[in-house]
């Protein structure tokens, strides 16, 4: 390992460990709110429904960096509130991500046939039961690949929020380079640990998938 | 304007921003700009992607296992990297060959959805039948010729809305670039922002023009890949 | 008969450690119809493909108008200009017309003007029956006119030999005739042609000779009227009892 890398390893990891955790903790809250908006959406819930259509196309239409200057900027003058990059940050994501989470667990929850609604339904369940019992979790397990693909996609934006200062992986490598001066050595580092990074997360996605089929 | 200049919102907070569009409207030139670089940093960068995606998606449904192995391992490779550390290798990385930021933000974003596109290709070459394939070879077509007259044009038609959603996802990273000092639509917006301090109207117009750009390309592939009124042929035979 | 255009001498091939066809040898003359038939998995299929190049074999010699099918240096989309071949699913290309289907390989494969190749696709479509679909896409016909086109656009290269894999088994009973007449009216005009099909009533029409494989083997290969009255082998009496039962 290249002595830049290794002199500065522990303020490097400081920034991995900023990752990780802005990614757990995007991919957690973006997976729940898509999983309500996902129902809701799917269920057609009178007005609310309509509502999140309009948030779902917005969030898609817009790039990632956009909603972060949005969350950052934008909406903390709108309400007169203060806000940290890194908690803009996280709510960026999870607004964003949870817009793409929502519309897998919509196809999951089409894919999931009427015959087996009804037969739920024939068992005595009532419309709510048979959703969180039956239908919810069958959706879950068939949205898996699609759900990994999108935390590997968050892990790699994460790199984005180095943009507006918070100093996670990214942004503590290009502050390493700023004072060492030696880019090829710390992007390849950089490249490869996100690369191994998410290689390991679609794997658990995919062991996590075959798991749960069988 | 649109948007309700000031006014308790339905939340129970105090709204206190005060609306104004006037200094978006007198930074028209500015976004225009930026939307034109926008347009042409993403002309490109979709032209290349295109290249790529079709070489290396090709190979990965080659005969030869070597060919598939190493498209396979390109894909791999860079699409497992964020966007944002592709422009910097070229920009920051490679700094020594001094490329311009435009250049950067072009082969950045080339190369990462070059991956993508690859995926969308060998997909595409996969659905259609190899007796396809064997049709055209056994009229005498070369390789070339059957995969350029008889595969791909099947394939695209097939592709068409993956492809769509790339694209668009294309033209949404490159405000990416902006990062690299390209002066692109978000790079402008930031400029105009720190000038005017018009937060909230100048992210939701140049959301509005992404939004625009996103919708062109769609409708642009929908309109190439022409009404889908050739099922496969099989169909009515087997019915 | 005159000189071969077709020889196959002892070919053998395989799938990774699977034979599929085990010491084939034949030869078809110019003019003479031959029928293939043998069970399901026989190498009807892979002996065709073998001879037009699509599948390459191991072992052996096929020589297409004398040229060794299997040679580093042969031009096969040349070679394959020179045979004719209809599938059992027709293949036609579903984004183009019917006049477009026939019209492709004259124009990229022979290097006719388009002009020319247009006007040899619509005597073709008006020959077989079906000049007026010229301009209609494949997804939109039966299935015995999609063969139809299949046939037309393998004649418009003016081959010197048809290879026919099973023509007719994707149809319905009653487009089966439609297609097959196209066929009979072909080996009357003197094509050279290699059938594969379980259609008995058409080999006792047509055939000059019929070769029966069965586990990649040719066990026989014999003339019609020899191999319907009298056939060697068990397995093909077999074979020929099963299929002219029903
Ligand atoms: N691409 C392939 N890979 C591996 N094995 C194959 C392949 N194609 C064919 N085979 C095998 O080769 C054998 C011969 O196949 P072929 O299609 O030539 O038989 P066939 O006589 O045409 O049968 P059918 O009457 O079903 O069309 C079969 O056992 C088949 O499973
Ligand atoms: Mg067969």
């Amino acid at each position: 390992m290249p002595d830049v890398i290794s002199q500065n390893m522990p303020f490097l990891l400081q920034g991995l460990v900023t990752t990780l955790r802005i990614a757990a903790l995007t991919a957690i809250g973006g997976t729940l709110l898509g999983l309500a908006v996902g129902v809701a959406v799917q269920l057609r819930l009178p007005f609310v429904a309509g509502l999140l259509r309009v948030y779902i196309e917005f969030v898609r239409g817009t790039p990632l960096l956009v909603m972060l200057f949005i969350c950052y900027f934008a909406l903390p003058a709108l309400m007169g509130l203060h806000v940290t990059a890194e908690q803009a940050t996280v709510l960026g994501f999870v607004l964003f991500i949870a817009a793409y989470i929502a519309e897998d667990v919509r196809s999951g929850l089409r894919s999931i046939g009427s015959g087996l609604v009804r037969a739920a339904l024939a068992t005595g369940l009532t419309r709510l039961q048979s959703l969180r019992l039956i239908i919810v979790p069958l959706a879950l397990r068939r949205i898996i690949p699609a759900l990994f693909n999108q935390y590997v996609r968050l892990l790699k934006f994460t790199s984005v929020a180095s943009v507006i200062g918070v100093q996670e992986f990214t942004g503590s490598a290009m502050l390493v380079n700023a004072r060492v001066f030696a880019p090829v050595s710390i992007l390849i580092f950089v490249a490869l640990t996100y690369l191994i990074l998410c290689l390991l997360l679609s794997s658990v996605g995919r062991v996590l998938h075959a798991y749960l089929a069988a | 304007m649109w948007l309700p200049g000031q006014g308790r919102s339905r939340f129970g907070f105090t709204v206190n921003y005060q609306f104004d569009w006037e200094p978006i409207l007198e930074s028209r030139a500015l976004i225009l700009e930026g939307l034109a670089t926008t347009i042409l940093l993403s002309l490109c960068a979709l032209a290349l992607a295109s290249i790529i995606g079709v070489i290396v998606g090709t190979l990965a449904s080659s005969r030869h296992k070597g060919a598939r192995l190493g498209a396979a391992a390109i894909v791999e490779l860079t699409r497992n990297i964020p966007l944002l550390i592709h422009m910097y290798i070229w920009y920051v990385g490679l700094a020594f060959l001094r490329l311009p930021p435009f250049l950067c933000g072009v082969l950045g974003l080339s190369v990462y959805s070059g991956a993508y596109v690859a995926e969308i290709v060998r997909a595409g070459i996969a659905s259609v039948p190899d007796g396809q394939n064997k049709a055209a070879l056994a009229t005498g077509l070369t390789r070339l010729q059957a995969l350029l007259l008889v595969v791909y044009p099947q394939a695209l038609r097939i592709v068409a809305p993956s492809l769509g959603n790339v694209f668009s996802q294309l033209i949404k990273d490159s405000s990416l670039a902006s990062a690299i000092a390209v002066m692109e639509l978000t790079y402008q917006a930031s400029a105009i922002e720190g000038q005017t301090f018009r937060t909230f109207e100048i992210y939701i117009t140049i959301c509005a023009l992404y939004l625009l750009l996103v919708s062109a390309v769609t409708l642009a592939l929908r309109l190439l890949a022409g009404p889908r009124d050739d099922a496969p042929a099989q169909e009515l035979a087997s019915a | 008969m005159s000189k071969p255009i077709i020889i196959l001498e002892d070919v053998s091939k395989s799938y990774g450690a699977v034979p599929v066809l085990r010491g084939c040898s034949t030869a078809v003359s110019r003019g003479e119809v031959v029928v293939v038939c043998g069970p399901s998995g026989s190498g009807k299929s892979t002996l065709l493909q073998c001879i037009n190049g699509l599948e390459p074999y191991q072992s052996g010699s096929i020589l297409v108008e004398g040229v060794e099918v299997g040679a580093k240096k042969t031009d096969l989309p040349r070679l394959r200009t020179r045979i004719g071949m209809v599938f059992q699913h027709f293949e036609l290309y579903p984004h183009m017309t019917a006049l477009e289907n026939v019209v492709l390989a004259q124009v990229h494969a022979l290097r006719r003007s388009r002009k020319e190749a247009e006007a040899r696709g619509r005597r073709l479509l008006d020959r077989v029956g079906l000049a007026s679909k010229a301009d209609t896409r494949p997804g939109k016909l039966s299935g015995g006119q999609q063969q139809r086109i299949a046939i037309a656009r393998a004649l418009a290269l003016d081959p010197q030999a048809m290879l026919l894999d099973e023509p007719t088994s994707a149809l319905d009973p009653e487009m089966i005739t439609e297609v097959l007449d196209v066929l009979i009216e072909l080996a009357d005009e003197g094509m050279t042609m290699m059938v594969v099909t379980h259609e008995m009533g058409f080999a006792r029409r047509v055939a000059d000779r019929v070769i029966f494989m069965d586990q990649g083997e040719i066990i026989e290969d014999s003339p019609t009227k020899t191999f319907f009255s009298a056939p060697v082998s068990q397995r093909a009496k077999l074979f020929l009892s099963k299929i002219l039962s029903h």
